[in-house]
């Protein structure tokens, strides 16, 4: 029904996830109990209509491909349209894996353009929020704007790009890296563009052909005067997760009934994929506070201030506090853990004691046993 | 061409479960949730495709819509199949006639067409309301080293609750000599589970028999079993051991949820090679507050707790507020429970909504003397006023 497709990059920002993204994409890491972040972005699409689906991935895609397989859990196995992988070397343009934005897209332009969508919205696969991108068509429509990004209110970081959203919501000026006021709350992208396909595809074959790699630097913000730019202010809860900080937070703030409703219950639902778990087992010993627990769990211990994913297993005696158990996760008795994430597959053994900081968490890298 | 297959299942799915009370008024027995984020159905869909059969027909009559969208194209279950998969098959007009299914063999009787498209050697009939896991092929490959016509799967029940079962009586072969219906005095303690494989011609031609005899109630225990072992036919029984339970009331629905909990009862629906698969709903996890107390319970997606629950099932998207309290009860899905509620030895229908300081049920010791327990069952989508009082075994 809508005449917007998307192109989605599953890597980008990964760097600064460290040890959460040895094994996977920032697009697959998991999220809130049974969810990957991906799983976001990909029900905010299908919710909205928006149903041909471009994935970049550029290494460690395998988790990745496992996760989305034929999109069916997304509603995207499709005669028409539906979801399309692109791993590097999978066109002929594809000379090399892909370094950045610019030459990614150069290299699916033949998809791009055959698609019968006229308007395109460029993601990146790391950000959790429950938003209707038509909102965002018909302000772009109503503005005449030539692109418009989405900007959510956050801390600034060296790491973001922040655009300088003048009256009337009209990006005049980008902010990157140092000259960025560190710790303030500004106006932050998403990373997430809507604008014509055919605008899209003559800026890319522009800077691929004079070998321009940054997105936002070489096309934003050099065209900043010439191109009608505009913001569009995404309220309620928004994470976008570039960093272990950042994702620790983002987790915790869903302890928050406000934070839960925003994200789960606005605008549609959140789909991912279904893994027929049984619904979770309390013992007599049980003690849970404050906390969100998926299916699958056994759960003998103490619980409070955490995150539980499928599969965990709190065995009596174990006190889990401030801290995030990934999927899978056995905690055994005796074991402490204060402001720890825990991997998928980890084994905290007997009577292992725990703790970091609620600005620097621990993690624990996936399948250790400790 | 449509490819042959070995074994096509017939789920007779069709039966209205009228002592399910106000559950079963809407819907058909087979959906009614189960266990926290499953139907009675989950179980038998998940058996057949875990025994290698992907062709089922389930046949439906009664309130057939919510089990019809439930099923789907079957995907939930792998049953999405380009030859083969789940068909739901609701009785249908003809050229000349058309009529409701009369008996559960006049139900297989009126799609010997579907089942002759798939050109089976054998037939499986089952029925879709006993909570089990059942492996159906290693029945199978009984029936076929028996060289049976028909095998009958049977479970051992006490033998004091004997004469409310159809009970076979064999010999040490395993072959059937006699078949009684709910016998006053058994001769055996082996009851049938009613799960049958037919060698299908032999089947066909006694579906088009039967349907001929005018005074036949069209049944298979009452009519068909007992005219093939008349017949001599070759009938065997197989004898099925592990968890096995009618939830056909109440009380029996109750008691097999409860089950769940109990790790002895050997119903383990945590089981990686048998997984029980159901048609998921997209919620997030359950959240545990600051008042709440759980213990000894099942808890599903999507639920927010603030009250205590102690041996309980709380199903998907049920509100449990602070000051709640919930002992020895199943919630089904979508169900809200105010503050201060109590609600003790009940079923809580889905949708329901349970008042502020309102008590539903009674702690119970023991059963009564017919053997059910009291339960009290609120309806689906029931509105329980504030303060309210139901009694034990009550329903609304």
């Amino acid at each position: 029904m809508s005449n917007i497709m998307s192109v989605l990059f599953a890597s980008e920002n990964e760097s600064k996830l460290n040890e959460l993204t040895i094994h996977r994409t920032a697009a697959s890491l998991p999220f809130c109990g049974r969810y990957r972040l991906l799983d976001f972005v990909l029900s905010n699409l299908v919710n909205s209509g928006i149903t041909t689906i471009g994935i970049i991935a550029r290494s460690n895609y395998n988790s990745l491909m496992d996760h989305i397989r034929m999109g069916r859990d997304w509603d995207l196995n499709r005669k028409n349209s539906g979801i399309a992988v692109f791993p590097p070397f999978v066109t002929n343009n594809a000379r090399d894996i892909y370094k950045s934005k610019i030459d990614a897209l150069y290299s699916m332009s033949d998809y791009i353009s055959r698609a019968k969508e006229e308007y395109i919205i460029i993601t990146n696969g790391n950000i959790a929020y429950n938003f209707d991108y038509e909102l965002l068509f018909d302000e772009h429509i109503a503005k005449k704007a030539d692109i418009t990004m989405l900007t959510y209110r956050s801390a600034a970081t060296a790491r973001r790009v922040l655009p300088v959203v003048g009256k009337n919501g009209r990006v005049t000026e980008f902010l990157f890296g140092v000259t960025a006021p560190s710790g303030e709350i500004a106006d932050v992208a998403m990373n997430v563009y809507l604008m014509k396909k055919s605008l899209l595809l003559s800026l890319i074959e522009g800077a691929y052909s004079r070998g321009q790699l940054d997105f936002e630097k070489d096309i934003l913000l050099s065209k900043v005067a010439e191109l009608k730019i505009f913001a569009y202010d995404v309220k309620g809860y928004v994470a976008l997760i570039d960093d272990i900080k950042s994702y620790y937070y983002a987790s915790m703030k869903l302890l928050e009934k406000k934070a839960r409703d925003e994200l789960f219950d606005s605008y549609g639902n959140i789909y991912t994929k279904v893994k027929d778990s049984v619904p979770t087992a309390y013992g007599d010993k049980a003690t849970v506070k404050n906390s969100l627990i998926a299916d699958g769990c056994r759960i003998n211990g103490y619980v409070e201030n955490s995150i539980l994913f499928r599969g965990v297993n709190i065995d009596e005696g174990a006190r889990v506090v401030n801290s995030i158990i990934m999927e899978n996760g056995q905690i055994m008795s005796g074991s402490h853990m204060s402001y720890v994430i825990t991997d998928k597959n980890v084994v905290i053994r007997e009577k292992r004691n725990i703790s970091g900081f609620e600005t620097y968490p621990i993690v624990i890298v996936k399948d250790k046993i400790v | 061409m449509k490819q042959k297959k070995e074994c096509v299942a017939m789920l007779l799915a069709g039966g209205q479960g009228a002592r399910l009370g106000v559950l079963t008024g809407q819907v058909a027995k087979p959906a009614v949730p189960f266990g926290g984020k499953y139907r009675i159905i989950d179980f038998t869909l998940s058996n057949t495709i875990n025994s290698h059969i992907d062709t089922i027909g389930v046949l439906t009559q009664y309130q057939p819509f919510e089990l019809n969208t439930y099923i789907g194209n079957g995907q939930p279950w792998d049953l999405d199949r380009l030859n083969g998969g789940v068909y739901v098959l609701p009785p249908f007009m003809r050229a000349k006639s058309g009529e409701w299914y009369k008996g559960t063999a006049n139900a297989i009787y009126q799609n010997i067409a579907f089942i002759d498209k798939y050109n089976p050697t054998y037939v499986l009939v089952l029925s879709g309301d006993h909570i089990y896991k059942m492996d159906y092929s290693l029945m199978l490959e009984s029936h076929i080293k028996n060289r049976a016509d028909c095998s009958i799967a049977v479970f051992e029940v006490p033998i004091k609750e004997a004469s409310r079962f159809g009970i076979m009586n064999a010999d040490a072969t395993g072959r059937i000599s006699e078949f009684e219906e709910k016998p006053k005095k058994p001769k055996s303690n082996k009851a049938s589970m009613g799960i049958y494989i037919f060698t299908w011609q032999k089947l066909r031609a006694y579906l088009i028999a039967d349907e001929e005899d005018k005074t036949s109630q069209n049944d298979f225990g009452k009519n068909i079993i007992p005219n093939m072992l008349n017949a001599g036919e070759r009938m065997f029984e197989y004898s099925f051991k592990g968890y096995w339970k009618d939830v056909g009331t109440v009380s029996s629905l109750w008691e097999a949820n409860m089950d769940i909990l109990d790790k002895d009862k050997g119903i383990n629906l945590n089981d990686p090679n048998w997984k029980i698969y159901a048609r998921n709903s997209a919620e997030p996890p359950h959240f545990v507050g600051q008042n709440a107390s759980i213990e000894r319970s099942m808890v599903s997606e999507g639920c927010e707790i603030d009250g205590a629950l102690k041996n309980s099932i709380l199903s998907h998207s049920c509100v449990v507020k602070q000051g709640a309290l919930i002992e020895n009860s199943v919630i089904m899905p979508g169900a809200v429970i105010e503050e201060g509620a109590v609600v003790k030895y009940s079923i809580v229908g889905p949708n329901a909504r349970i008042g502020k300081d309102a008590h539903i049920g009674e702690d119970l010791s023991a059963q009564t003397e017919n053997g059910e327990w009291e339960i009290a069952l609120i309806g689906p989508e029931q509105e329980i006023e504030s303060g309210t009082i139901v009694t034990k075994g009550q329903m609304i």
